[in-house]
């Protein structure tokens, strides 16, 4: 989690650094701690200060973080050069190291050298089978080759045993979702709502996926879950706003035979708010678009 | 002191939802805000040179005041950042009059005793 | 004739002061000493597994009702089956803890050093205040006691004829013990949070016993009440899109 001050921070001194103003240790002290992703301007800097003799022997022992530090940025830019170069001096300087071999199986991943990559994961998790980095590392290679059942399986298997990871239940889910194989992503999204249940992003993700998944019970879900995320958002949420119509007009066409007393089926005026509130805020911020959003709205009332 | 208060509770009423890691940093905030303040107390009660009961009712009124100071932080709304009101106004108590009674009796000793 | 009782500056300048300054000085250097000899433990799957399983069924318990009836239900089955649930702990299985350290002579090993790096600097100070500061009345704290706390905070010295309010250097020692802990907790930060006056007391309960908690876990899923809360929600979405139309 990176807290608001933490962030102003960490621009200030991006600026800071961006305008020769000095200060780049600190910016990638910080970068390291807060674990952010700024991998163009951590390469550029990390590696000037790498190429300035004086200034790396300044570090001290805090010159091989620093080289760890670039060559991950340099793969994450496809600087593979730069990155292989960083790795052989940390070889050089740690031979057996295992933290230096899971930055060479990183290096042939980056290279798009499969097997062998997945040959040096499979050999570091002999010598550590519960690594969350490696087994994770496995689950993206497994994705970026275009096999979302192997990356499936492998998660699965992560989460047999780290069954608190939000993250991986996260990934699993949108994978999931992405082969449409809604009930088991329904599953993981509950799996989410559970581990942290003020956060509105699960809910309307579970929403969507209730309502793709159709059915009357189902649709009755998805309308409670966009109203939470209407809800936890203060109204702010665009897609709910939508979910909660598209819901209801869905609603009224499965229950049209049926009878209407059923006191759960209908909730005109939850719909009624909601479109009124889409038209409000389209007018507000895209009022070229509103005739295309009333347009929508009669048609889903009609049918 | 008190800095970092965040929200932990969205506009609910009746269910109630905390984020435990902002709940956890309020109390934390008291906590701190609690034993530095009861360090400070027993120091100027020491200096001043209160004696017996008079510097136990010195502690109460500081850990009053902390505890307006902390309901004022707050908004006067401590429903929005923690589970109870017993905990602005307790948390920490105990763990505070030990430091107060430490730092007291130091300077006390150190002003009048010798 | 207790309120006579003059103390001499030098036991000022010489045992008070130096007294406490150790103590400061020595808390924090066991918080550094402690830090560098933390070894991150290398923990086996069952226990990693175990320990995450509690953690989510502490999830399901506590965000129950926010997920529809039937998903509910089928996750407490999971869980908390006679069969094969994850909480479920076959009798024979539940080893007492003691054995198992035993067994595993590295657990007990890190135990050792946690407990050395709490033990050794207390009994050297400890030795040390004895040593030098045996017998000084260090201090006399600001209000009256009855006689009970005599032996607490004048230990060391034999005196029954001298105020109870008067603090021997030993006591003093232990004061300063429980009393810097605020002290510490500011200046160190959180990560001193549970420390050794706390420790002591979880002394008793030797590591972490995962079948208790899992059991309790359990315990604590049978009893649940399942409400869901997500039809309220429709009326608060109501509300606040009224609130927001307006």
């Amino acid at each position: 989690m990176v807290t608001k001050t933490e962030e102003t921070q960490l621009n200030q001194l991006e600026n800071q650094v961006e305008n020769g103003g000095g200060g780049v240790w600190e910016y990638l002290c910080l970068v390291r701690k807060l674990k952010v992703r700024r991998s163009e301007i951590v390469l550029k800097h990390g590696l000037s200060i790498l190429n300035d003799s004086g200034k790396r022997s300044a570090l001290g022992p805090d010159e091989w973080t620093l080289y760890e530090q670039v060559a991950i940025a340099a793969m994450d830019c496809q600087s593979l050069g730069v990155a292989q170069n960083c790795i052989k001096a940390l070889q050089k300087k740690f031979p057996e190291s295992k933290r230096v071999g899971k930055l060479e199986a990183l290096l042939l991943e980056a290279k798009g050298m499969w097997e062998e990559a997945e040959k040096a994961y499979s050999s570091l998790l002999e010598d550590n089978p519960l690594d969350q980095v490696i087994h994770k590392r496995k689950v993206a290679m497994a994705k970026a080759q275009g096999k979302p059942s192997l990356a499936i399986e492998h998660l699965n298997k992560y989460l047999e045993v780290f069954m608190a990871d939000h993250d991986a239940w996260r990934e699993l889910a949108e994978i999931y979702v992405s082969l449409q194989m809604y009930k088991q992503a329904a599953f993981c999204y509950e799996e989410l709502i559970l581990t942290q249940p003020t956060l509105p992003l699960y809910h309307l993700a579970y929403a969507d996926v209730l309502y793709t998944m159709g059915g009357l019970e189902n649709l009755i879900a998805a309308r409670k879950y966009y109203a939470a995320t209407i809800d936890l958002t203060g109204g702010k949420s665009t897609r709910a706003l939508l979910g909660i119509c598209l819901c209801g007009s869905a609603i009224a066409q499965l229950s049209k035979g049926r009878n209407k007393e059923d006191k759960d089926m209908a909730a005109p005026e939850l719909q009624s708010l909601a479109a009124t509130a889409l038209e409000r805020e389209y007018k507000q911020k895209a009022p070229a678009k509103l005739n295309l959003l009333t347009s929508a709205l009669r048609n889903l009332k009609i049918s | 002191m008190g800095s970092s208060e965040k929200r932990s509770k969205d506009i609910m009423s009746d269910i109630p939802t905390f984020s435990a890691e902002n709940l956890q940093n309020n109390l934390k905030v008291i906590q701190n805000s609690r034993t530095f303040l009861s360090i400070i107390a027993g120091v100027l009660a020491g200096i001043i040179g209160f004696n017996g009961l008079t510097g136990f009712v010195f502690y109460f009124v500081v850990m009053l005041i902390t505890s307006v100071g902390l309901m004022a932080k707050a908004g006067f709304s401590a429903d929005l950042y923690f589970d109870s009101w017993n905990r602005v106004l307790f948390d920490g108590f105990l763990g505070g009059l030990m430091s107060f009674v430490l730092f007291w009796t130091f300077a006390y000793d150190l002003v009048h005793i010798f | 004739m207790a309120e006579d009782l003059v103390l001499d500056t030098a036991i000022r300048d010489w045992v008070l002061i130096p007294l406490s300054v150790v103590m400061v000085l020595i808390g924090i250097l066991r918080y550094f000493v402690s830090k560098l000899m933390r070894s991150s433990p290398t923990p086996d799957a069952k226990m990693v597994k175990e320990g995450q399983v509690v953690i989510r069924a502490r999830n399901l318990k506590a965000g129950a009702n926010f997920i529809p009836p039937k998903s509910f239900r089928a996750r407490r089955f999971y869980f908390s089956n006679e069969e094969n649930g994850l909480l479920h702990v076959p009798k024979d299985q539940a080893q007492n803890p003691q054995a198992q350290m035993f067994s595993d002579p590295n657990m007990a090993m890190d135990m050792m050093k946690k407990n050395l790096s709490m033990i050794i600097p207390q009994t050297l100070t400890f030795a040390w205040v004895n040593f030098f500061f045996s017998g000084f009345v260090a201090a006399k704290i600001p209000f009256p006691l009855t006689q009970r706390f005599r032996s607490m905070l004048q230990n060391g010295i034999d005196l029954s004829t001298v105020d109870v309010s008067y603090v021997s250097s030993r006591s003093w020692y232990f004061l300063n013990l429980f009393g810097l802990r605020g002290l510490f907790s500011l200046i160190l930060g959180d990560e001193n949070a549970i420390d050794d006056t706390q420790r002591m007391m979880q002394m008793g309960g030797f590591g972490f016993d995962a079948s208790k908690s899992l059991s309790a876990e359990k315990d604590g899923l049978d009893i649940i009440q399942h409400e869901w809360a997500l039809p309220r929600f429709e009326h608060r979405a109501e509300s606040v899109l009224k609130k927001l139309v307006r």
